[in-house]
């Protein structure tokens, strides 16, 4: 009798197994990314502890995380709406650059009390925001061009929309230093008892249990998952597939434009430059691919990037930089796919019998 | 026959598992020089996974594999291929946008290393001739017929000098003129010294085509042996393990209207016209059968029903009233319910739990929610009367659709929109792909939906099927309705000749 | 007549400046060209042409190789062991090509990005030289737009899409490839060996986008900055998507790309002025214009598509970033 062991590969994972799986990838990808940063002669452990130091040590690592933790997770909870319908909303950067443009326009515009310029800048967000996923929504919706090239060249153009309104058309001709827009005077109130962070980290915290009650309870989410499920199905089932991709999309680029507007009130950040976003909307992809599109995975994947990315700034004097933590993303990112494929497969015992030939 | 010419293909106690499940265990097979085996089981019974192993696809686990004397191990596709051994499969794998010429030229080391239309429409046309067998080689797979495709696949197997020739249920996706062609060219094969094992679950087609069968079950061998002399009946009971005549009792139906098509006309996804002008009435209590050549208006036809496909012109009415364009919900509040062509394609979210597929087609009910929410103690009350009604059997409702076996998922969804189908059942090719027991329970439950007064409208290519359970049968050819037919008129030649767009006093073609 | 010859002289060095800035965009879709035929998917090529890039550079100022010829090599080299890993994890372990594509693109820039910490703005002293007699000629006119450039242009306009082409259309292992794009079951069931075709196509058409990185700093830029492609990756995407997947229609949209590049450099070197528009917004405008004429392009087929006949030959190769294994059916 031989035992031998092989792989199975099934159709459909279980969804829980497939989330433990991707967590698993995740570790190990770091366990690889600390191995390089070995090699190329870093101290990894150094690095990995000091980076806890920074993060957890004291107060201000606590809420400059947490301040990173916004604009990642608004980007995150965009793209994992969408992932929900198995949509590629790769230009969630794009949205939160326009939704920041389009609070600043209001903000330096539209005088009157200060939370009601507020609320138009958060509306005026989350309209531009959508409108920037127009485009790439309506041709996956009518014409099913495929979204992930048409969002992420959305990107650009609203790279170059930023960059015009910092140094051309709005351009704060006082500032000298750092060339951006004029600031926005209006911030969102201060969360008692912190330091930095004001009350827009309670609005993914909202959105986030928002979408987790949709998703539970009601029809519209019992719809878009069917959608994302199996599109024919949802016709079967009497759901207009097209309008809701449409709506949906929307929303998403609608979540990532309010982003936007609340990281104009991180603190230095009133104003439009061209480095307004440090790439939000891939460490918010990342996020989302690591959850799995489930929201309360998103909020805690948020913290953890928001952590990395956060340590990586602090870290940058030792052997450590923001390109690096690109770097580790891009590994953690492969082993979140690489465990979402483990999830398919079961190790497997098998026990052969074998005879012995009789002359 | 008698003289038992030598094995051509020859398989020993060969056993191979999935999961721990035996898919074969310990099999014995041999198919001789020179004649047609049939290879007759269940859907699981191992019957494709035997074929499988002998043309390379899958590995055994134990056991031993002989062609023409010699042992062979085959770790690919190809191997079994220089060893002489070709497969059709059910699921044809050729390459659609391609044309004829290529696909029969695809991974062939005997191909031309560089190659023009030209040169590789000159070779194919130089085998078809050497083999006997025609196809269109300029043009692209997907403008030819299933017939014809099938015919490039096997092409493609007798051009790389395939000697042992496996049809995986070939005749599954033809119409029965295109089946009896299949098997004109079967004889030819054999008649020329090859060998053709054929794979089956379809008892007539067997014993009208074979010279030998072999009968599998649950991955066990249970006979070989001549065809002279067998019955369908003992077949069927070796395949299934117990008595299958499904009996069908009819009675006069006396009720009244409650679908009726008047003048329908729909195009297809091409928009060319697929439905013109078609009158259909379906009483309560009543199973009106469409017999035809699939491709002949049915799918269009049941999804006009079914508010899936847009009515150009004409009326579709549900107890007496007009719905004709409504939508899909209306129509299922109307109480119209569709088992739908392809289940798990389009009535089916695999990656979604039972719960959600099972409300799938009412889930706005009021039984089911309340203003924007679900209720979850509804979907959950409602799952579990539709799994036991249907016999489904899983760990947990709240496990993925995907994650049953395929038989699961389709007593899931027929029983589901049997559920729906208060008024009126389109079912579309019920029991296509099922083997006969689950068929049986199918076709049951049919019957149970026309006896509680549901007026049934039966949608198959299997004229069996068609002629066993219809109180009526309606023939349709190219969009239209040719006749309508009582069920103690059925004349078989007839209706055969109005599926070809044909009647009898013209006459044959 | 003056009039005339103005227009004429810009449309020239539109040209004149399209066809090298174009370069890169070619060589990366034709990289694209070349996975997505075997139905691989690799959306990291902004990271491909990163690592393609700063490998060139580390050739030249660290490994002092003399040659822009070998320092491409290395620079390819670099792409391809890229292209290899990503290779492993979609084909053989059959990742989402997704996922694992946009960390290529991610961890790739993150990359090259460190690697060229210290080399920012340094020159790079060995660049390709244009093919030019003699530099007889110093204002821009026909012959100068379009023959004189340096021989990766010729490689990447005119022998790589003949070679791709003849490859696809005219041999055997070519129809192999693309049935492997089209149908991965159907080229394994007559013996076609998918693994071994995807995997050896990733890593040729990652070399050669990153050839195209090692072309920017060997002649277009010519020195190194952070996030060197701007978008040239992405861009390469979506012309392969407006070429149908043919190869000379991909050095067709990636001119396109290459002129709205060039038509911004050039307004800025020549002053162009639209009236009511400052110079600097005018440029601001221009260079969004590479993105939104790539992204009008690929809606155009699509848009036709609806509007007009579908045209079969434009779709994407049907098995494209699914991955293939023998045992699902």
């Amino acid at each position: 009798m031989t035992t031998t062991y092989r792989f199975e590969r099934r159709l459909d994972a279980d969804p829980r197994h497939a989330a433990k799986t991707r967590i698993y990838g995740a570790l190990i990808a770091m366990i690889v990314a600390g191995l390089l940063l070995l090699l190329t002669g870093r101290n990894a452990f150094q690095i990995f502890f000091d980076a806890l130091d920074a993060v957890l040590g004291n107060q201000r690592g606590v809420e400059g995380t947490m301040l990173r933790a916004i604009p990642i997770l608004m980007t995150a909870l965009a793209v994992a709406l969408s992932l929900r319908m198995k949509v590629w909303n790769i230009g969630s950067d794009g949205q939160f650059l326009m939704g920041a443009f389009a609070a600043v326009g209001v903000g330096i515009h539209l005088g009157g009390p200060g939370w009601f310029v507020l609320i138009v800048m958060a509306i005026a967000a989350a309209f531009a925001g959508a409108a920037w996923m127009l485009v790439p929504a309506l041709a996956r919706a009518f014409w099913d061009v495929n979204e992930i090239i048409t969002t992420l060249l959305m990107n650009f153009v609203a790279v170059q929309l930023v960059a015009w309104a910092s140094l051309g058309f709005w351009r704060d001709t006082e500032a000298s230093v750092i060339q951006s827009t004029e600031a926005v005077p209006y911030r969102l109130a201060d969360l008692p008892g912190t330091n930095q962070l004001t009350i827009a980290l309670l609005v993914p915290f909202i959105i986030a249990a928002v979408l987790w009650w949709v998703f539970r309870s009601t029809k519209i989410g019992f719809e878009i998952d069917t959608i994302g499920g199996n599109p024919r199905a949802a016709s079967f089932a009497g759901i207009r597939v097209r309008l809701r991709l449409l709506a949906v999309m929307l929303t998403t680029g609608s979540i990532a434009g309010l982003g936007g507007m609340l990281q104009l009130s991180a603190p230095g950040a009133q104003a439009l430059s061209t480095g307004f976003s440090a790439q939000f909307g891939l460490s918010g992809f990342i996020v989302a691919a690591l959850a799995g599109a489930a929201f309360g995975g998103v909020i805690v994947g948020g913290m953890f990037i928001a952590s990395m990315f956060f340590a990586g700034l602090v870290l940058q004097t030792k052997g450590l930089s923001v390109f690096i933590i690109f770097g580790i993303y891009g590994i953690i990112l492969t082993g979140v796919a690489l465990g979402e494929v483990a999830a398919r497969y079961r190790l497997l015992r098998v026990e052969t019998v074998t005879e012995v030939a009789s002359a | 026959m008698t003289d038992a010419a030598p094995a051509a293909i020859e398989a020993r106690g060969i056993s191979k598992s999935f999961g721990g499940v035996h898919a074969l265990d310990a099999v014995d097979f041999e198919a001789r020089l020179g004649e047609v085996h049939a290879l007759l089981g269940e859907n699981g019974a191992g019957k494709t996974t035997l074929s499988n192993i002998f043309a390379g696809i899958y590995r055994s686990d134990g056991g031993e594999l002989l062609v023409d004397g010699s042992t062979y191990d085959f770790k690919n596709p190809s191997q079994s291929i220089d060893a002489g051994v070709g497969m059709v499969h059910q699921h044809f794998r050729l390459v659609e946008t391609m044309t004829v010429a290529e696909n029969i030229h695809l991974g062939w080391p005997e191909t031309p290393k560089v190659i023009s239309q030209r040169a590789l429409i000159e070779r194919t046309k130089r085998f078809m001739d050497e083999i006997g067998l025609h196809v269109d080689p300029t043009a692209k797979i997907w403008q030819l017929s299933v017939g014809e495709q099938q015919r490039v696949e096997i092409l493609r197997v007798l051009a790389r000098g395939a000697r042992v020739l496996i049809l995986d249920e070939p005749t599954a996706v033809l119409t029965s003129h295109e089946a009896l062609e299949l098997f004109d060219v079967m004889r030819q094969l054999v008649d020329g010294g090859r060998t053709v094992i054929f794979i089956s679950h379809k008892l007539n087609e067997v014993l009208h085509v074979s010279d030998r069968i072999t009968v599998l079950r649950n991955g066990k061998l249970e006979i070989t042996r001549d065809t002279q002399g067998a019955t369908a009946r003992e077949l069927a009971r070796l395949m299934t393990g117990e008595e299958t005549d499904l009996k069908v009792e009819h009675r006069e139906v006396t009720g009244e209207p409650i679908l009726e098509l008047r003048g329908v006309s729909a195009l297809n996804e091409r928009g060319v016209e697929a439905l013109h002008g078609v009158d259909l009435t379906v009483r309560a209590g009543e199973i009106v059968g469409i017999a035809g050549v699939s491709g002949n208006g049915q799918t269009e036809l049941a999804e006009s029903i079914s508010a899936l496909r847009r009515v150009e012109s004409g009326t579709i009415s549900v107890d007496g009233k007009d719905v004709t364009n409504g939508s899909v919900r209306a129509i299922i509040n109307m109480g119209v319910g569709q088992i739908p062509e392809d289940r798990i394609g389009v009535g089916m979210v695999g990656s979604a739990p039972i719960t959600n597929n099972a409300v799938l087609r009412n889930y706005w009910g009021d039984a089911l929610s309340t203003g924007m929410t679900l209720s979850r103690e509804g979907v959950i009350d409602f799952t579990k009367t539709l799994v036991e009604a249907g016999r489904v059997q899983t760990r947990s409702i709240f496990a993925t659709a995907g994650q049953m076996s395929g038989g699961n998922q389709q007593r899931l969804v027929a029983t589901r929109e049997a559920l729906v189908a208060t008024r009126v059942l389109v079912a579309a090719h019920p029991t296509r792909g099922l083997d006969v027991l689950a068929a049986h329970e199918v076709q049951t439950s049919i019957l149970e939906r026309r006896d509680t007064g549901c007026a049934v409208l039966l949608i198959s290519d299997d004229l069996d099927e068609v002629l066993l359970l219809s109180d009526r049968v309606a023939v349709m050819y190219e969009g239209e309705i040719m006749d309508v037919i009582d069920r103690v008129d059925v004349d078989r030649e007839r209706i055969g000749l109005l599926m070809g767009g044909h009647d009898l006093e013209e006459g044959t073609p | 007549m003056m009039f005339l010859a103005l227009i004429d002289n810009a449309f020239l060095s539109v040209i004149s400046s399209a066809i090298p800035a174009s370069t890169v965009v070619v060589l990366a879709a034709t990289g694209v060209l070349l996975n997505e035929r075997v139905g691989v998917l690799n959306l990291g090529q902004e990271g491909l042409i990163g690592l393609g890039a700063v490998y060139a550079v580390i050739a030249v100022q660290t490994l002092d190789v003399g040659s822009p010829w070998v320092a491409m090599l290395i620079g390819m080299i670099a792409a391809g062991v890229a292209g290899l890993l990503f290779a492993l994890a979609v084909v053989v372990f059959k990742a989402n090509q997704v996922l694992v594509g946009l960390a290529l693109a991610l961890g790739g820039v993150g990359l090259a990005n460190q690697l060229g910490t210290n080399r920012v703005g340094q020159p790079i002293k060995v660049q390709f030289r244009e093919v030019n007699p003699g530099g007889a000629f110093d204002s821009p006119d026909f012959f100068e737009a379009f023959l004189f450039h340096d021989p990766v242009v010729y490689i990447a306009y005119l022998v790589l899409p003949a070679f791709l082409w003849f490859l696809l259309f005219r041999t055997r292992h070519g129809m192999n490839m693309r049935a492997v794009g089209e149908n991965p079951a159907a080229a394994d069931a007559v013996g076609v060996s998918v693994v071994w075709s995807r995997v050896l196509y990733t890593v040729a058409g990652a070399a050669i986008s990153g050839a195209g990185g090692a072309y920017m700093v060997l002649s277009f830029t010519p020195s190194w900055s952070p996030d060197i492609a701007r978008g040239r990756g992405w861009v390469a995407l979506a012309v392969v998507i407006f070429a149908g997947w043919r190869p000379f229609r991909v050095v067709a949209g990636a001119l396109l790309y290459g002129a709205m590049f060039s038509l911004g450099l050039t307004a800025q070197a020549r002053g162009w002025d639209v009236p009511g528009l400052p110079a600097t917004d005018l440029s601001f405008l221009l260079s969004m214009l590479p993105f939104v004429v790539t992204l009008i392009a690929i809606l155009i087929p699509a848009g036709a598509a609806k509007i007009g006949r579908r045209i079969r030959s434009a779709a994407a190769p049907a098995a494209l970033a699914i991955p293939y294994s023998r045992e699902d059916r």
